[in-house]
């Protein structure tokens, strides 16, 4: 068995030992249930009762926003806030938690690699959170009757699963800090936020001033969940998103090779001073 | 002459208390921290196939030197060399060949079962998965836990979990198993069960490093002993060996009811022994005095008190433990 196919193992292992925790939670189940589908209604509801159905509203809402599906974007918008969220904090979380619990070290005492406690359980929440897809698409059609066609849909895949090295890259970048300082919980939320307002989850990027959409253009999040709308609300083929299909995957590069390097020296930092057992 | 499992040199770990601010490391401001050395030049050389242990009050640097060991920390200077391999230039293939139970129950995952556990752990410890079944199977057995296996931990007392914790440190087949305070928490029996595992590795050709503050344990268990206090080796020999190095066959612990000055009393005790220790709490003299005979020595006793106008309250006999070799070197006991 080679190293690499030992790690590919162990990393299904990691994957399928959260699976199997949380499972004896069947209670968190619900809330891939609830809150995909609550909150971007409510957001949906509040848009109308600002616009009053007025049609000069809805005219600057599309001019913006590139399509006047008001459901649409917004759904668009959470579902690919809490796969981001998913996705961007899943290593940090994964190593938070098992930091707390006191499993960290004796994670680390094994020949795994460190790819396998960072991200094998947060590729185990990938399959809760692609369940929380089906279940807005299903409000989106039942609520709203808005369908996307198959090829759109396909499409929509295809842009999130090339968007996840990329996501994973930023993730890993805060994961390594958690070996460092800790609790890094506030950070997150700040960053959250940030990615909230400048990635266009809630609002086009267009309401944003001229400096912020700059900013905003420099983060992989933008282009993942442009792409989509483009593809779900516009009709946009393969063609048209190529080129940011493309940008995310080289930013995922220089993500990952940054977040590579940050992680071994706060590791070796860690090591240096005891953090991995501190919390 | 075979490699020693495990050899250090002037190995030293020095951490620092207290924090340097983000504001302070901007404006360069000098480091005021306060740093300390938790391991100060420890020289340990562990034998193939002996049972090893590093005997210290809390704090004395036992837990850092194993985390050394083990990879989870990076010395400030000196050299290991773990089963002939170089920790800090290939940590991986230590982890490999390495046991370790660092943290006992905490390190496990209480949602899972014992099978559970073992399954994730034997894959990261990269066992093949032909071997996987046979590996879990035999780490069960030799703690014990096989009629267990498929109950959550959650649902085991503190010896089974600590029990099931050394399983996993067996999943590698490891020829050096590292041990850090195992029997710390568990009542007596459980301890005992324990130990009996710890012994039957030895039996099966494995070296065992393990630390502990309890000196029954070092004394019943070890091979060899090493006594460190404030990060150094104190000592290091057998336990029969260290325990003959304070030329005394009994140790005898008085209590004296005394309200003057207790000089008097103390210098006739110590001219009928050696006065290993003494403290007074109020009317209370408590002395633990090294001595040849007790026979001889508690009836002069009685006697050097009632000249110093003292009354024993309290005498008791005990053989000599690694407890009292710590007295002797440290001026303190293990316990405080």
């Amino acid at each position: 068995m080679t190293l690499l196919v030992a790690d590919l193992r162990a990393f299904v292992a990691a994957v399928r030992k959260e699976l199997r925790q949380v499972r004896r939670y069947p209670t968190l189940l619900l809330s891939i249930l609830f809150w995909p589908v609550l909150l971007p209604t409510a957001w949906v509801l509040m848009g109308r009762a600002y616009s009053g159905n007025d049609p000069q509203a809805l005219e600057a809402f599309a001019q913006r926003a590139g399509s006047p599906q008001v459901a649409g974007f917004v759904f668009v918008g959470y579902a690919m806030y809490m796969w981001l969220s998913t996705l961007l904090w899943g290593p940090g979380t994964a190593l938070r938690t098992e930091q707390v619990r006191g499993s960290l070290e004796a994670v680390f005492l094994t020949p795994a690699s460190r790819l396998v406690p960072l991200f094998g359980p947060g590729a185990a929440n990938i399959l809760p959170a692609s369940l929380n897809f089906v279940v807005m698409g299903v409000a989106l059609w039942l609520l709203f009757g808005f369908v996307p066609t198959f090829q759109a849909t396909l499409w929509t895949l295809v842009i999130i699963v090339l968007g996840v090295p990329a996501m994973y890259a930023i993730g890993a970048l805060f994961a390594a800090s958690v070996l460092r300082f800790g609790e890094v919980g506030p950070v997150v939320q700040l960053v959250r936020g940030i990615f909230v307002l400048a990635c266009g989850i809630t609002f086009p990027v267009a309401m944003l001033p001229g400096w912020a959409q700059v900013s905003a253009w420099l983060l992989p999040p933008t282009y993942i969940v442009e792409d989509i709308r483009r593809v779900l609300l516009q009709g946009a083929g393969p063609a048209d998103v190529t080129e940011h299909v493309i940008l995310v995957l080289a930013m995922a590069v220089i993500t990952a090779a940054a977040a590579a390097m940050v992680f071994r020296a706060l590791e070796t930092s860690a090591r240096r001073t005891g953090m991995l057992s501190r919390f | 002459m075979t490699a020693p499992a495990v050899e250090t040199k002037d190995l030293v770990k020095v951490f620092e208390r207290g924090r340097r601010t983000i504001w302070q490391r901007l404006r360069r401001e000098p480091d005021r921290r306060e740093r300390f050395s938790a391991v100060d030049g420890i020289d340990l050389r562990v034998e193939t196939g002996e049972i090893f242990g590093l005997l210290g009050p809390n704090g004395a640097g036992k837990t850092t030197t194993m985390k050394m060991l083990a990879t989870l920390l990076i010395p400030t200077s000196g050299s290991i060399r773990v089963l002939g391999i170089d920790p800090l230039e290939r940590p991986r293939d230590v982890r490999a060949r390495l046991g370790a139970m660092l943290s006992g129950e905490r390190s496990l995952y209480w949602k899972l079962t014992a099978r559970e556990n073992l399954e994730y752990f034997a894959a990261l410890y990269h066992v093949s998965p032909n071997q996987t079944r046979a590996r879990i199977e035999r780490a069960l057995a030799a703690v014990n836990l096989s009629d267990r296996a498929d109950d959550y931990v959650e649902r085991y007392s503190t010896g089974m979990r600590q029990r099931l914790a050394l399983a996993r440190a067996l999943l590698p087949d490891p020829p050096l198993v590292i041990l850090d305070e195992p029997t710390v928490g568990l009542d007596p029996q459980a301890s005992r069960d324990l130990r009996d595992r710890v012994r039957e590795l030895r039996a099966q050709g494995r070296t065992v490093l393990l630390t502990t503050h309890y000196m029954e344990e070092a004394d019943q268990l070890c091979d060899r002993v090493a006594i460190i206090d404030h990060g150094r080796i104190v000592a290091l020999d057998t336990p029969a060996a260290l325990k003959r190095t304070i030329r005394a066959e009994e140790v005898v612990h008085l209590e004296l009811g005394i309200d003057g000055d207790d000089r008097t009393v103390l210098e006739h005790l110590g001219r009928m022994a050696t006065v290993a220790r003494s403290e007074r709490t109020n009317g209370t003299l408590a002395v633990t005095a090294h001595c040849a005979s007790a026979r001889d020595f508690v009836p002069a006793a009685f006697d050097a008190a009632r000249s110093a106008g003292a009354t024993i309250r309290h005498v008791e006999v005990v053989p000599v433990t690694l407890e009292d070799v710590f007295l002797s070197l440290t001026g303190r006991a293990l316990r405080e």
